[in-house]
């Protein structure tokens, strides 16, 4: 009759003190994603990342802001969205109380301001990850003249920039001719010779 | 015209009726809430969910976790339930036993909503066949977020619900005006550098421990001293081998990227020569760049 009271003594209560006593979470448990605000560039690599859409960008081009948004009621826990943050501002804690009584707690957002091209004034990207890259740029720039000209460059919204490619590819042909004139039948047909013989050489070559 | 230039319209979209509570039972409600003394029956609802909810619940009620010391039973009966428990994302066809199992729960009664699933339909929100939920046709009094939240995060769940701990999590909203700048991770490492250690030690082992260990390495990288001889100690005070192994590859690829004096001339002058096709006569300016270089 004793052995099994001897045998409670010895195995003790495995019963965990939570909640009354806080709960130690062991390392890589994975709990609440912890954003950094200060270090996020709102560049939305999350928001595409996130597989139920926990984590929206929402654009106000208007009011010039970005908006990253979370909704931990639909976090799945996965990590993709820490995996891809280029400045790691976004990591799985072990935090793990996150019940609520009220829908709303469960969301979270940070707008951040958005970035006007220096050429038509349009809003075409988040201000900060627009710095980001400049700072990256001038990390690897050789001189201060190539990060200038790199952080002018960044401030221009691509379609001024595909705008200015295709003035430039104009006055080029205004002033020095087609660049690529068609090529004549008998060019045509060198260089489907040509790539005939390089064939029939790569399968030699993948023969052996 | 495609299907999403034209939602359907609204009168042919049927839309859950919630339920609302009247004020009789709201104040019974926030009764019980406020000093709910006696033991609580609860009674678990699978609405469609992948059963890892179900898994966590039972592991809940495992000796480790223990829910029965408060007094949290699982009951089979909606009938003799205080807390409705329910799991997944509102399945359509669910919908219906779930309203049998809410107006079968005698009145005042909690509703939980378990999971990710339950709290905004989770991973299967955008689901054709769900609703999405479970407060889009029940009044639900507490959320338990997760997937699936673990027997800590549900033990969290019922305490709070029962009045034990109070809730942690509420609601942000950050506004930032621009003066804020992002930090550069490791400023004094080359980028190349950086990426590429990155890259290989999440090759080495994932991309979380990966993300760690590269962290480590430069910080040891931009300590103050040799570059190498920190490494070197870095290694050296590992205890655990698996972690020195990670450092050893990512010296071994550090070593390649390092380039010597002559290496870097000889790259430049191949460079330069690249810059001026043969046949081309160099203007003043390249003459003298490949001057310097000492190319002819
Ligand atoms: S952990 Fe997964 S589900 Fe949660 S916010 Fe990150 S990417 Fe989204
Ligand atoms: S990936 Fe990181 S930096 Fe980019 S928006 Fe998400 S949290 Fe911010
Ligand atoms: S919340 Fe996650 S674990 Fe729970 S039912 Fe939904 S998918 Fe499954």
């Amino acid at each position: 009759m004793f052995k099994p009271i001897k045998e409670m003594m010895r195995v003790g209560n495995a019963t965990t003190k939570y909640p009354f006593a806080p709960l130690e979470r062991p390392e890589g448990a994975r709990g609440k994603p912890e954003h950094d605000s200060a270090n996020c560039i709102a560049c939305a690599a999350c928001a595409v990342a996130c597989p139920p859409n926990a984590i929206q960008m929402v654009v106000d081009p208007k009011g010039g802001t970005i908006m990253w948004f979370i909704n931990y009621g639909r976090c799945i826990f996965c990590g993709r969205c820490e995996e891809v943050c280029p400045t790691k501002c976004i990591k799985l804690s072990r935090e793990f109380e996150l019940a609520v009584m009220d829908k709303n707690d469960l969301e979270e957002t940070c707008t951040y301001p958005l970035q006007k091209c220096s050429q038509c004034g349009k809003y075409f990207a988040s201000a900060k990850e627009v710095a980001y890259a400049g700072d990256i740029l001038e990390q690897q720039a050789e001189n201060d003249e190539e990060a200038k000209r790199a952080r002018e460059l960044l401030s221009v919204c691509p379609t001024c920039k595909q705008k200015a490619d295709a003035y430039r590819a104009k006055r080029r042909v205004d002033t020095v001719g087609d660049p690529t004139p068609d090529p004549t039948p008998e060019q045509m047909d060198e260089a489907r010779k040509q790539a005939d013989k390089n064939k029939a050489e790569r399968r030699k070559e993948a023969r052996f | 015209m495609t299907i999403v230039d034209r939602p359907l319209p609204d009168r042919l979209q049927y839309k859950p009726e919630k339920i609302e509570l009247d004020e009789s039972v709201k104040k019974a409600k926030a009764a019980l809430l406020n000093d709910i003394k006696r033991s609580v029956y609860i009674y678990r609802c699978d609405l469609g969910g992948c059963n890892g909810c179900e898994i966590e619940i039972f592991a809940t009620i495992t000796p480790v976790f223990d829910a029965e010391r408060f007094g949290i039973k699982n009951t089979p009966s909606p009938r003799h339930a205080d807390i409705l428990v329910y799991t997944g994302a509102v399945t359509r066809p669910m919908r219906v036993p779930a309203l049998r199992a809410y107006h079968g729960a005698p009145d005042p009664k909690l509703v939980i909503s378990y999971g990710a699933c339950g709290c905004t339909g989770g991973i299967f929100h955008d689901n054709y066949c769900v609703w999405g939920g479970t407060d889009r046709i029940l009044p639900v009094d507490v959320y338990i977020p997760g997937c699936p939240p673990t027997p800590a995060q549900t033990i969290y769940g019922f305490a709070m619900a029962l009045g034990l701990l109070g809730q942690k999590l509420h609601h942000k909203d950050i506004v930032e005006d621009g003066s804020v700048k992002a930090q550069l991770r490791f400023a004094d490492v080359p980028y190349k550098v950086r990426t590429t250690l990155e890259r290989e030690a999440r090759l080495y082992s994932g991309y979380r421990i990966g993300q760690d260990l590269s962290d480590e390495f430069m910080e040891a990288l931009e300590r103050d001293g040799s570059v190498f001889a920190n490494i070197n100690d870095l290694i050296a005070a590992q205890s655990d081998s698996r972690k020195a192994e990670v450092f050893r590859k990512l010296r071994g690829d550090l070593e390649d990227m390092v380039v010597t004096p002559e290496q870097q001339e000889a790259q430049l002058k191949k460079g330069l020569e690249r810059v001026v096709p043969h046949g081309d006569q160099p203007d003043a300016t390249t003459q003298a760049i490949l001057r310097g270089a000492g190319v002819q």
